[in-house]
């Protein structure tokens, strides 16, 4: 299926640049930094916290974020417009963050086993102030095995659907559903478990 | 069994997104792909001058560079000679050499 779209302006009067333009600027050797530009305006907000959801730490995720927008550039060339541009950077960006994962598991441990340690990150980067139940929902979605919590993340907070997810971690649908209902259970669990 | 409302929770969350960090990420990447444009670049052209180098190369092997090229003699002349002095005679030192030169090769 071909994607159609035009430049629209949004309700604030400022000009947003469609998928299909950036994609076109961005297989263009002469405009590629400017692709690179509106990507970075238009999704390096939602990358940046997909990212950071799935490592915790700033630190991590504006290395993975950097390495993303390396290889939207290097990999340019591999996008096809099937599927929509977000679905596809999104992809990068899951995979980079399970790359920074699997090299901090090293080769003893899963990215899996991580959870504790990515648990006793989410109230380092919290802070004393932060609501505690807000940080019980990070702990408990730290502890998920990855592929539960990036079905969880996409669903819960980039309000992706099933499709879309599909087309970022390439599960089946079926398959996805039932990651994100056995997040959802793992996650309301330890909420009533912790909550004071 | 209690149950907790995960629909109604707020999507914030509990920390922050330095200020100005996305636009100093958009800068560097911008520099680092200007950067990598530019090796890409440089490559080529080393490339396109080591390719340039190779094909003179091999066109030297086959064009003499001041002209004239090797002398070999005219076999057919030599069959109408009258005899082996004369053909000797008439022979330049370069044929000379390519007959010493073939009558080693051959055993005479």
């Amino acid at each position: 299926m071909k994607r159609e779209e035009s430049n629209i302006v949004n309700s604030q009067g400022s000009l947003t640049v469609s998928d299909e333009s950036i994609a076109r600027l961005l297989c263009d050797d002469s405009h590629v930094e400017e692709a690179v530009r509106l990507i970075m305006k238009k999704y390096g907000e939602p990358l940046y916290w997909h990212i950071r959801r799935m490592v915790v730490a700033h630190d991590d995720a504006e290395d993975c974020l950097q390495e993303t927008m390396i290889n939207v550039y290097k990999y340019r060339s591999t996008y096809s417009n099937e599927y929509p541009l977000s679905s596809w950077l999104y992809k990068i960006a899951t995979n980079e963050s399970l790359k920074l994962l699997k090299n901090r598991a090293g080769f003893t441990m899963s990215v899996d086993d991580l959870g504790d340690s990515l648990k006793d990150s989410v109230r380092e980067e919290a802070g004393p102030n932060a609501d505690e139940t807000l940080v019980l929902l990070q702990e408990a979605i730290a502890l998920l095995p990855a592929k539960q919590k990036m079905v969880f993340n996409l669903r819960y907070y980039d309000d992706k659907s099933y499709e879309e997810i599909h087309q970022i971690v390439g599960d089946s649908v079926n398959t996805l559903k039932t990651n994100y209902h056995y997040a959802v259970q793992k996650i309301k669990d330890y909420i009533l478990e912790h909550q004071l | 069994m209690k149950d907790f409302d995960l629909e109604g929770l707020s999507r914030e969350m509990p920390y922050k997104m330095p200020e100005h960090f996305l636009d100093d990420m958009t800068e560097r990447v911008v520099s680092q792909i200007g950067k990598q444009r530019k090796q890409n670049r440089d490559r080529k052209i080393v490339a396109l001058f080591a390719s340039a180098a190779s094909v003179a190369a091999v066109a030297l092997l086959f064009i003499h560079p001041f002209g004239g090229g090797l002398d070999i003699p005219d076999y057919e002349n030599i069959s109408q000679c009258t005899s082996i002095d004369e053909l000797f005679q008439n022979m330049t030192a370069d044929e000379l050499g390519v007959y010493s030169m073939m009558s080693n090769y051959y055993g005479n």
